[in-house]
């Protein structure tokens, strides 16, 4: 963990960040769910971001990958505006895993991940050898290989999770935003899926910033972690800079009590207070 | 070995310097051997739609060698089966398109109203006083997508779900044929009659004037049908998904479900409302491919089979009573289509 924290920072006095949002203010009709608000994803590190539900963090990320045009202010990916870049060319630096992807009827594994090679391919070149590679090797990260030929709804949560991001994987962005990927998995599943998010970003240096609802999970996985609370930014910096059990209190609304993370040493959060403390 | 896991099973990559191509297998097989069969199918039409003509005179006649049979054939029967085979490609690749989009098996220009359109301004037209058959084309167009428009309108809440978009589109396909019979039994008896037959869709006199628009129109869209074939591809994702990717999916949507309704609308202009075909050619070519698409060639190559198919059958069934080609495609899509129904899955995937 501290290697990494080192090694990459948290965006403090180097060159601007590639992602980052400006008086940023997202609305649905006429519910503002975000007001104002600016953040700076910092580059080649892992950002999770936390908060109790209806917070605006799915909100804020679906802004940063373009799914949803500000009401006011900008997304900046390299300093442009995101609404003035073109979708395509969007997608071949930032890659999008939605919550909840829909695959089409009957499609195999195989056919999916590739799909994510779609911002690179034209009409008449369907299929090239950077293809081929980009494919072939985000289903070994992804250890989907096995599954090439199996349809995609006969897989079981996990295996669809991991096709998922294979297919996130195989568009080759240095971006990727992933949007509650470990909802709807065991646990044994959400290890693995933040595992591999880990290893993405050790070993290929990519930017990943996640939505996560178990801020334990988040504490362990994150570099980078942002704590949401009513569509404004609380606190952000380390996990183990930033949560304590007065964040938690004020984020969550939850009585709680911090301790080094038996397996990381990453903060551990556990709900509830001393016996005899307090009252 | 593992490379080739990378690549969609059954496809054969197909390589010319930098272009490369993904070709289905299966699917290029089904369209050669519907090919082959609407090429048969073809030659038995010429053959034997009526009086028998042995097959090396057609063949003549279609190669523009000098036969006797140059009248039966050449004026009468080619131009005929021209027009049935288009209207037929025409009607397979718009219900592909409509169900793609709308991603319901039911949703086929003849179910939800497109081709009620297109016969509701036309037989209008023809029964009051438009005499012009030169203007017929365009207003089936016009029609077809006022229809759509006002479908899209109507079933439009802040978002477009496919079962309402259906239902609407059911409503608004019966309340136009209550307006076309209306302007039938307003207009003049003889146009009413003559319209009460174009509105069961059938092929009958229809020569070169009407083979070669039909022809051209077709010829012009058909470099929209090859980018549909290949945008196709990315509808049957959801939206974000898409966005993701860098697809502006609404508009891919919009210019798949236009060409749809333009194709439709100028086969209604062609050859009537010939039912069903739209909403079967699709369905039988996807299962024949078992492609995760609708295949549009071999969609069309289906809808071109099934109308010269029924139109021969419709003239020698009972002869010398001549059905309409759409009795016989009627007699063939509505027992699907109930079955459709009951099978339940309206808010399913096409």
């Amino acid at each position: 963990m501290t290697e990494t924290d080192i090694e990459t920072g948290t965006g403090t006095g180097r060159r601007p960040a590639r992602l980052s949002a400006r008086d940023l203010t997202l609305a649905y009709e006429d519910r503002t769910v975000v007001d104002g608000l600016d953040v700076d994803i910092p580059d080649g590190a892992v950002t999770v971001i936390v908060g109790p539900n209806a917070c605006g963090k799915s909100t804020l990320l679906r802004a940063l990958g373009r799914l949803l045009k500000p009401a006011r202010g900008s997304v900046l990916l390299d300093g442009t505006e995101l609404a003035r870049i073109p979708t395509r060319a969007i997608a071949r630096s930032l890659g999008l895993l939605p919550q909840s992807p829909v695959a089409p009827e009957a499609i195999t594994v195989a056919d999916l991940v590739s799909r994510g090679r779609q911002p690179h391919q034209r009409w008449w070149q369907q299929w090239s050898d950077a293809d081929e590679h980009a494919v072939t090797e985000a289903m070994t990260r992804t250890d989907t290989a096995a599954l090439a030929e199996r349809s995609v709804d006969e897989l079981s949560g996990g295996q669809r999770q991991r096709v998922w991001i294979a297919m996130a994987l195989a568009q080759e962005t240095d971006l990727l935003l992933l949007d509650e990927p470990t909802t709807y998995l065991d646990i044994s599943h959400q290890v693995e899926v933040l595992d591999l998010c880990r290893r993405l970003n050790h070993e290929r240096g990519r930017t990943v910033v996640a939505v996560l609802h178990d801020l334990n999970q988040a504490a362990r996985y994150a570099d980078h972690l942002i704590a949401m609370k009513s569509g404004r930014i609380v606190a952000q910096g380390a996990p183990s800079d930033i949560v304590t059990a007065d964040l938690v209190r004020d984020v969550f609304g939850l009585e709680s009590v911090v301790v080094p993370d038996p397996v990381t040493g990453s903060p551990l959060v556990v709900a509830g207070r001393p016996w005899g403390a307090g009252d | 070995m593992t490379l080739s896991l990378a690549r969609p099973a059954g496809y054969t990559l197909v390589r010319a310097g930098r272009a490369s191509f993904l070709v289905h297998r299966r699917a290029t097989a089904v369209a050669l051997a519907l090919t082959l069969l609407l090429a048969a199918a073809c030659l038995t039409y010429l053959c034997a739609a009526q009086s028998y003509v042995a097959p090396s005179e057609a063949l003549k006649v279609v190669l523009g060698q000098p036969s006797p049979d140059e009248l039966t054939v050449g004026t009468f029967r080619l131009p005929r089966m021209t027009v049935g085979l288009l209207v037929g490609a025409a009607f397979g690749v718009a219900g592909a398109l409509i169900q793609t989009v709308s991603r319901n098996p039911l949703a086929s220009p003849d179910i939800i109203g497109v081709t009620q359109g297109a016969s509701a301004l036309t037989v209008g037209a023809l029964t009051f006083g438009v005499t012009s058959y030169a203007y017929l084309p365009y207003l089936s167009v016009a029609g077809g997508l006022l229809a759509a428009a006002l479908v899209y309108v109507f079933a439009w809440r802040g978002g477009l779900h496919a079962t309402r978009f259906v239902l609407i589109g059911i409503g608004f396909a019966v309340a136009l044929r209550s307006v076309t019979n209306l302007f039938m039994t307003k207009g003049d008896y003889l146009v009413a009659q003559q319209a009460k037959v174009w509105m069961t869709g059938s092929l009958a006199d229809r020569g070169w004037d009407e083979a070669v628009p039909v022809t051209w129109a077709l010829l012009l869209l058909t470099p929209f049908v090859c980018w549909a074939a290949r945008a196709q591809r990315t509808v049957s994702m959801d939206d974000d998904t898409a966005t993701a990717l860098g697809i502006r999916l609404g508009r891919v949507r919009l210019g798949l479900a236009l060409l749809g309704v333009v194709l439709a609308s100028i086969a209604t202009g062609a050859a009537g409302p010939v039912d069903f075909v739209a909403l079967l050619a699709p369905q039988l070519a996807r299962r024949m491919t078992r492609t995760a698409q609708i295949p549009l060639l071999s969609s069309a190559l289906t809808g071109a089979v099934i109308v010269v198919v029924a139109d021969l059958l419709g003239r020698k069934l009972f002869e010398p009573t001549q059905l309409p080609v759409g009795v016989l495609t009627a007699a063939v899509g509505a027992p699907y289509l109930i079955w459709l129904i009951i099978r339940g899955r309206t808010g399913g995937k096409a």
